[in-house]
């Protein structure tokens, strides 16, 4: 037994060693660690990882099951047709773009699955949903010098070099909300204003935002911090009904925003309400809430709504309609043909310079100082990534008529404030 | 003989798989061996001693935080931190086993439910020790010396040996042990003991089984090894979110032991593999599979389908494979007389 069983060791240790032998000379990973990027192309082009003689790959991380699949959907069908008709009309840099979606349902590790999959042969990411989710992967995309634009705008998001936050982010906003509710809802020093808010960065950037305009305004500030799966918001109806407030601030989502402005009207409390951008969506309008949104509720936002009258947008109304007929035309398409432009800007600019590898996007990306697409908004300063693209925020308010159900109430304009604010250090 | 060259071959892909595939691959596969060690754990506790637990996930958080917090907090050297991670676990799961101590059945599901809530809420407002919402980056393990991280570069026969082919060993050495140490136990006299507590408690007791006294020790040892689990989760994510630690995560591991085999290793094996693979396989092959939709196509997506298709595993199992997928496995080898037959609880050393 020990005779045959020292025998049979022996073979399996030949065995390994031959197949360690053989790896080294058959693996496509056996590289001797050399990145295969950086290699000229027939144009004259230098490439990276996910850009060939003739293709260009972008992929969309994005959540199609999850908590914001219908935002999701909006954002992957607008930059779909973005792309397509960019191909249409010849590719960029002589190259098709080729799209790769993953759906990660808003889990971080299927997100972190589908990034280090997708990654090797990506050149830029123009959607990726959920600040959990690119905080995780921040390092990471850091690293690997894929730009990124989050469909997020948290603070904790700024400080890469690789990441664009795309316009304000939520402390901007809420800032530009209260100098809005003091200049032109007579709200004044010693009143107090409420602020509901998410767990988590979103509303505790957002909250950041409202503490420091709040203190600078002598505004007393009453926090309801909720979670995500709160659905009916009665408890803190009551609660900012007690402490007496004269206008609240929402960060939260769109199904609490109903829920807080319609129980808040329905009981008297009829103050303006003023949203983070991703506060309201144009299903609330089919929902019992609809006039007290209609009545109380604006929000804030960098990105101006797609009822705005720009022929861009019209443009993409028309385009949109005719591929995907019958389909909200929510945020989410707005947002996701912005964010694609901005990546196929980089591209080109990119092209221009003849350098088509991760570094040189990053490079012709961060080039831009003054970016404007016709979309309306103030230009957006790309240059620098520890501070937001822009400050400016339109006022915007929910209306049955409009496409995407909102106009704009006041143009996008900095406050003073905002000007003054000084982001705090990414985390 | 021919078990110890099966064993070999084995042998011989694992270690090359790292010099073949790509990191996604990798990644999967170590998601799997993670997920296979808490597996393990909890089907010692659920499997093999008949206690229900929902709050396994809660005890992959505390390995995991643990490690983090030990590693970054207190300075301590990465190994020592992991070794304690674990430790603390099991800790965790010592001081609720009184509780599990006097429950029984769906009532201690439902006691240990209130883990997964206590500890969520724990892990979102413990900010200076689990980072709240956005969680805290896990420092790569390292053991003399030996990173397992990207850098500093390491080229093994012209293959680069990032973080991912590093863990690749370090989480099959791990689960290879976290295996033998279980089917130890269960083939032992504490195994036998186990499995008398699950079939009749009472009967346990009049034999002379302390069953307090096991029913504790068996929870104590599953925790841990949801705190190893957890500690491996963390060193592949590299960051460690609240998010990820909920009831879902509990679900998947109840799913991962009744598809692979309630009260055997091997099959809490098979079920980890089973049910970690599955969505990543739907997802990255979606556009050749049919009534698979690419994701943003419309239909039904990679995710719903991975997640109809383990809802009837488990339905499938429960109707017709009383032993799960093992059991299959077991019944198949029967059948077919030329492949070996595994006598499974046979100890191979006194029969040769």
């Amino acid at each position: 037994m020990s005779r045959n069983r020292t025998a049979a060791l022996r073979g399996a240790a030949a065995l390994l060693s031959l197949a360690l032998a053989a790896t080294a000379c058959a693996s496509e990973k056996a590289t001797g660690g050399a990145q295969p990027s950086a290699s000229a192309g027939g144009d004259g082009v230098k490439t990276g990882p996910g850009v060939t003689a003739d293709t260009i790959t972008l992929s969309l991380l994005t959540d199609l099951t999850g908590p914001y699949a219908s935002f999701g959907k909006s954002l992957t069908q607008a930059q779909q047709l973005y792309f397509e008709q960019i191909n249409t009309a010849g590719g960029i840099c002589g190259r098709k773009i080729e799209t790769i979606v993953r759906d990660h349902g808003y889990d971080p590790q299927k997100a972190m699955a589908s990034y280090t999959e997708v990654s090797p042969k990506t050149a830029a990411i123009p959607q990726f949903i959920g600040s959990p989710m690119v905080t995780a992967l921040k390092a990471k995309i850091t690293g690997d010098k894929i730009l990124t634009i989050p469909m997020a705008w948290a603070t904790g998001l700024l400080g890469s070099e690789a990441i664009q936050v795309t316009g304000t982010t939520y402390d901007i906003d809420m800032i530009n909300a209260v100098d809005y509710l003091v200049k032109e809802k007579g709200i004044k020093a010693g009143d107090k204003i409420g602020h509901l808010y998410f767990e988590g960065d979103y509303g505790e950037s957002a909250l950041a935002g409202s503490k420091f305009a709040s203190e600078k305004l002598g505004l007393e500030l009453v926090e309801q911090k909720i979670k995500a799966t709160d659905q009916d918001m009665t408890a803190q109806v009551a609660a900012f009904k007690k402490a007496g407030i004269k206008a609240a601030l929402v960060s939260v989502g769109p199904r609490q925003t109903a829920s807080l402005v319609g129980v808040a009207l329905a009981g008297g409390m009829d103050v303006p309400f003023v949203g983070s951008n991703s506060a309201y969506s144009p299903q609330l309008l089919a929902t019992p809430a609809a006039p007290a949104l209609l009545k109380d509720f604006t929000y804030v936002t960098a990105g101006a709504p797609i009822s705005a009258p720009l022929p861009a947008y019209q443009k993409l109304i028309t385009d949109y309609q005719a591929k995907y007929a019958g389909q909200t035309l929510d945020s989410g398409v707005a947002a996701g043909w912005t964010a694609a432009i901005i990546v196929g800007d980089a591209l080109r600019k990119a092209c221009e310079a003849k350098d088509l590898s991760r570094e040189g996007i990053i490079a012709a990306h961060r080039g831009q100082k003054a970016w404007e697409a016709g979309l309306g908004g103030e230009p957006q300063d790309f240059s620098a990534f520890d501070r937001p693209a822009s400050r400016a925020s339109y006022v915007v308010k929910p209306d049955k008529q409009a496409v995407g159900g909102a106009v704009i109430l006041k143009e996008a304009a900095v406050s003073d404030l905002a000007k003054e604010y000084s982001v705090p250090a990414a985390g | 003989m021919s078990r110890l060259i099966t064993w070999a071959a084995v042998l011989v892909a694992f270690v090359a798989v790292p010099f073949y595939l790509e990191g996604f691959w990798l990644q999967t596969g170590l998601f799997a061996m993670s997920a296979a060690v808490g597996a393990i754990g909890i089907n010692l506790l659920t499997g093999a001693t008949g206690q229900l637990s929902m709050g396994h996930a809660f005890f992959l958080a505390v390995g995991a935080y643990a490690y983090v917090s030990f590693s970054d907090d207190l300075g301590l050297p990465t190994p020592i931190a992991a070794v304690l991670a674990v430790l603390l676990a099991g800790v965790a799961g010592g001081l609720f086993s009184p509780i599990a101590g006097r429950l029984r059945g769906a009532y201690l599901g439902i006691a240990t439910l209130a883990l997964i809530f206590g500890g969520q809420h724990l892990l979102f407002n413990v900010e200076h020790v689990t980072g709240g919402f956005n969680g805290r980056a896990v420092p790569p393990l390292e053991i003399f010396g030996f990173a397992f991280a990207d850098a500093p570069e390491l080229i093994l026969m012209n293959v680069p040996f990032g973080a991912l082919e590093r863990l690749w060993f370090l989480g099959g050495a791990l689960l290879l042990l976290a295996a033998l140490f279980a089917r130890g136990v269960l083939r032992g006299r504490p195994g036998r003991a186990m499995n008398t507590i699950r079939d009749h408690e009472i009967a346990a007791g009049v034999m002379g089984v302390p069953v307090t006294r096991y029913r504790a020790g068996a929870f104590v040892l599953s925790s841990m090894y949801g705190g190893l689990a957890g500690v491996m989760l963390a060193l592949v994510f590299q960051r460690t979110v609240p998010d990820y630690f909920g009831i879902l995560l509990s679900l998947d591991y109840l799913a991962m032991i009744v598809i692979g085999g309630l009260g055997s290793v091997g099959g809490a094996v098979i079920g980890a593999v089973f049910v970690s693979l599955l969505p990543q396989l739907l997802t990255r092959y979606s556009d050749a599979l049919p009534l698979v939709s690419a994701p943003g196509s419309g239909g039904v997506s990679p995710a719903e389908a991975a997640r109809l298709l383990y809802g009837a595993a488990v339905v499938g199992v429960v109707l017709f494979l009383p032993g799960g997928l093992l059991g299959l496995l077991r019944s198949l080898r029967l059948r077919l007389p030329s492949l070996p037959t595994p006598l499974p609880d046979t100890r191979s050393s006194h029969v040769s």
